[in-house]
């Protein structure tokens, strides 16, 4: 009897797998999951009503670690569209997430897979991929959102995807992306504008995050906290960093909300510099919940924190 | 039986579809960018040309028309599609639209500026192609070969009894164990599926020589339809938590007691296992199996193996986010062999009887409660898992031990647990506890109880040192004695290395 019991409990869960009715594919709003805020705003932004989106990332995450939690999973499995940041950024956790989804749509090379990172020249491409130089991108630095020029390819990708997807909206969709490419224009002239005073400003950082910044900005990015992307500074490496920024006059440290406070905090206590925090994607901070605000903040805090030193 | 079966996975197999492979997009794109810049300054140069001409000749019309060059700029932007070398618009309206009306030698130099603003954007920009390429051409000699890692595990330990007073595969006292060299391969097979393997070799207790094993050597579908995933040939089977993760991948240094006894070590098995995601808003997910052996330990099935000598498993899971920082996940598994044909051996009991195991049930409730905050879940987290598992297996006993003598069958149901707390401080130190409680699964009167402080200083993502004391009380086991280890785990990876979902 007990026997029987027990084969019936093995062969039931495959009698449920056979006999589950998929929940219907179709929906009225296009399902879009971002990795990033960024994107997720992105997306809203040339989307308009026509999408519904949700970001794996609230903002205050670092992008290399989101906690891989099963209740993505769902939102995944039904998603239309999956939106990424690319050259590897979120290898930690973007493949297993995609393959626990289920959804064949959202996998590499599919349709609704969106690499926004296609059509950007990548920075720092490393020579080798030896984990000597640490946790480094094959692809080159993933972090090119932080450069809103670059920003506008990763729309215009968002945007090619939208229309590949449902082109019935093309004409919304393009109208969307012209609008808010246009907002975005005059926002970097203004930036630009106000960004004049850190040109030549040497600044350090926690990790390799803002390279394409500080090229756009024409700051100078000194160096890092991290003794290699994803390595922990060592008290040697630290001593180091505070030496040569005393020779050099490094005014900035910035620390992204992501890391603990207290090693930035004792380097700029010990060199002088003026320590602040930066988001690096939207909602990092309080007060920056879109792309826009998010680089608003960004560039008045470093342009305050230079104008403070004067 | 069998046709039936096979027919199913192959049907499954070659209902998905492909993946696409977006390098050589991107280099064809870079390329495109390139050509399109050079394009762009042999025009200038052909206007340049132009106006210089008009110039000796002197037409004031011309003149004119090289305060207004053509447009030229304004259709072809100097420097184009790839955004990143892409004048910024202040710069943009600079290049298009010169000040008005300068004097012509002033005006040539501003084109000679420009062109040499628009020559070194393009050496920048063809460096930075060229370095893209180069980071692609390294590829080319392996570009067929699957991603390779290796991951190494020694042990060096002091136990303070020996083996016979332990019950253990390793010597007691000084004891420096190369637990494992894991040679892990995966790839795509083909647009339908990826395949992995495993390859373990490590060091015999006694002799110190290498066995080699393939622990895992399976082919996973990639996009079946209606939430399906299956996977096929030697493999971890998904059952309870812990039991399908690697050695060098568990929270603490040895695998929970309960797990060795229960289930043999690892979750091992040759079969398939199909994994259902249910369609729901929900996240709850269903697993069931069926495989020749689970564990280490295989049956010794003779020549000719029935369906119910098989082993039958099956795992349902869920999670809840109870605040966006903490979350609860939970699983209920259940195994059985029907019919266990010599599986272990004869088992020889303290008082001298005889077992030999004839049926083997398992079931267990497995529990994680991570608190993991957003901001700085790199640095910070508190982890409590826990497995409660009950073992009725059902044995053969012959009570004195005496070929001959009157056999009867006996169901022995046992219980035991783990559970543990993990406290990551920091990015590189953890801090924990673990508890394990078990009664033999053969003689539920003899129970084992040990106790494990740890830390682990995770150096980088694929270094690790992790410092265990263990001390383990054993209550009723016949000539087996309690026992103190310390033990200093060290592991490795060199190479490729996936962040599993299984591993999260």
């Amino acid at each position: 009897m007990k026997l029987k019991m027990f084969r019936l409990f093995s062969v039931i869960p495959l009698l449920v797998i056979l006999c589950s009715v998929p929940m219907p594919a179709h929906a009225a709003k296009i399902r879009i999951v971002t990795t990033l805020t960024d994107l997720a705003d992105f997306a809203r932004n040339v989307g308009g009503d026509q999408v519904e989106v949700y970001s794996l990332a609230t903002g205050v995450e670092d992008t290399h670690g989101i906690p891989m939690k099963p209740s993505f999973v769902p939102i995944m499995n039904r998603a239309d569209l999956l939106i990424e940041v690319g050259f590897d950024m979120e290898h930690s956790f973007l493949p297993a997430l995609q393959e626990a989804s289920k959804n064949p749509r959202i996998q590499v090379g599919k349709p609704g897979y969106v690499d926004c990172s296609k059509g950007i020249i990548p920075r720092d491409v490393p020579k080798s991929t030896d984990h000597y130089a640490g946790d480094v991108h094959p692809y080159g630095n993933p972090h090119y959102m932080l450069d809103p020029v670059l920003a506008k390819t990763a729309i215009k990708n968002i945007c090619n995807a939208l229309v590949e997807f449902a082109p019935q909206y093309q004409a919304e969709f393009t109208r969307n992306r012209d609008a808010y490419l246009a907002k975005l224009d005059t926002k970097i002239a203004e930036w630009e504008r106000e960004a004049r005073p850190l040109k030549g400003v040497k600044f350090i950082a926690y990790h390799e995050e803002w390279n394409y910044f500080a090229a756009r900005f024409g700051m100078d990015f000194f160096g890092t906290v991290e003794l290699k992307p994803g390595i922990d500074p060592t008290p040697r490496h630290i001593e180091q960093l505070i030496t040569s920024m005393k020779t050099e006059h490094v005014p900035i440290v910035v620390r992204e909300p992501q890391f603990p406070e207290k090693v930035p905090k004792r380097i700029a206590q010990q060199t002088g510099a003026t320590l602040i925090t930066l988001p690096i994607m939207p909602g990092g901070v309080p007060n920056t919940e879109t792309y826009i605000k998010m680089m608003d903040y960004i560039i008045h805090t470093m342009v305050a924190a230079v104008q403070g030193r004067k | 039986m069998k046709t039936i079966l096979i027919s199913i996975i192959m049907f499954l197999m070659f209902c998905s579809s492909g993946f696409a492979q977006t390098l050589e997009e991107r280099i064809k794109v870079l390329e495109d960018a390139l050509k399109k810049q050079e394009q762009t300054i042999k025009e200038q140069q052909k206007i340049i040309e132009e106006l210089k001409a008009d110039i000796k000749k002197g037409k004031p019309e011309e003149q004119q028309q090289m305060a207004q060059p053509k447009e030229a700029p304004k259709e072809t932007p100097p420097p184009a599609p790839p955004e990143m070398k892409q004048a910024t618009p202040a710069e943009q309206q600079q290049i298009a639209q010169p000040k008005e009306a300068p004097a012509p030698a002033a005006k040539e130099t501003q084109k000679k500026s420009t062109l040499e603003q628009v020559q070194e954007q393009v050496e920048q920009l063809k460096e930075e192609v060229g370095q893209v390429v180069e980071a692609q051409k390294k590829n080319i000699l392996s570009v067929f070969n699957p991603a390779i890692g290796l991951v190494t595990d020694v042990i060096p330990s002091y136990t303070s009894q020996p083996s016979t007073k332990t019950g253990k595969d390793r010597p007691g006292g000084f004891d420096f164990w190369l637990r494992s060299v894991e040679l892990d391969l995966a790839a795509s097979v083909d647009p339908f599926a990826r395949a992995y393997a495993v390859l373990n070799a490590s060091a015999d207790p006694v002799t110190g020589e290498a066995s080699f094993t393939v622990e895992e050597a399976a082919i996973q579908s990639t996009s079946l339809p209606w939430n399906l995933t299956l996977k096929a040939g030697r493999f971890f089977a998904e059952f309870g938590r812990l039991s399908y993760i690697h050695d060098h991948e568990l929270p603490f240094v040895y695998r929970p007691l309960v797990l060795d006894e229960y289930i043999g070590g690892e979750s091992k098995t040759d079969g398939f296992q199909l994994n259902f995601l249910f369609p729901l808003p929900h996240y709850l997910s269903l697993t069931a199996g069926i495989g020749d052996q689970f564990g280490d330990t295989p049956n010794d099935v003779g020549a000719f193996r029935h369906f119910n000598q098989l082993n039958f498993w099956s795992r349902m899971s869920t999670y809840f986010d109870l605040t966006p920082n903490i979350s609860l996940e939970t699983g209920f598994s259940g195994l059985i062999n029907p019919s266990t044909t010599d599986r272990g051996g004869l088992l020889v009991q303290p008082d001298g009887s005889i077992m030999i195991e004839r049926q083997r049930r398992v079931l267990d409730l497995d529990l994680t409660v991570r608190y993991q905050p957003l901001r700085n879940n790199q640095f910070k987290s508190l982890i409590w898992g826990a497995e409660l598992l009950y073992s009725d297996n059902c044995y053969l006993v012959n009570p004195t031990g005496i070929p001959g003598k009157a056999l009867f069958n006996r169901t022995v149901g046992s219980f035991g647990l783990y559970s543990y707390l993990a406290y990551k401080f920091h990015r590189q130190w953890t801090a924990g506890f673990l508890y394990q409680w078990l009664e033999n699964p053969q003689n539920n009167n003899i129970k084992i109880s040990a106790y494990s402080p740890y830390i682990t200083w995770a150096i980088s993502h694929w270094n690790q040192l992790r410092l265990q004391y263990t001390y383990t009380a054993r209550n009723g086991a016949f000539l087996l004695r309690d026992d103190s280890n310390i033990s200093l785990q060290w592991s490795w990876i060199i190479g490729s290395h996936a962040h599993g979902w299984q591993e999260r």
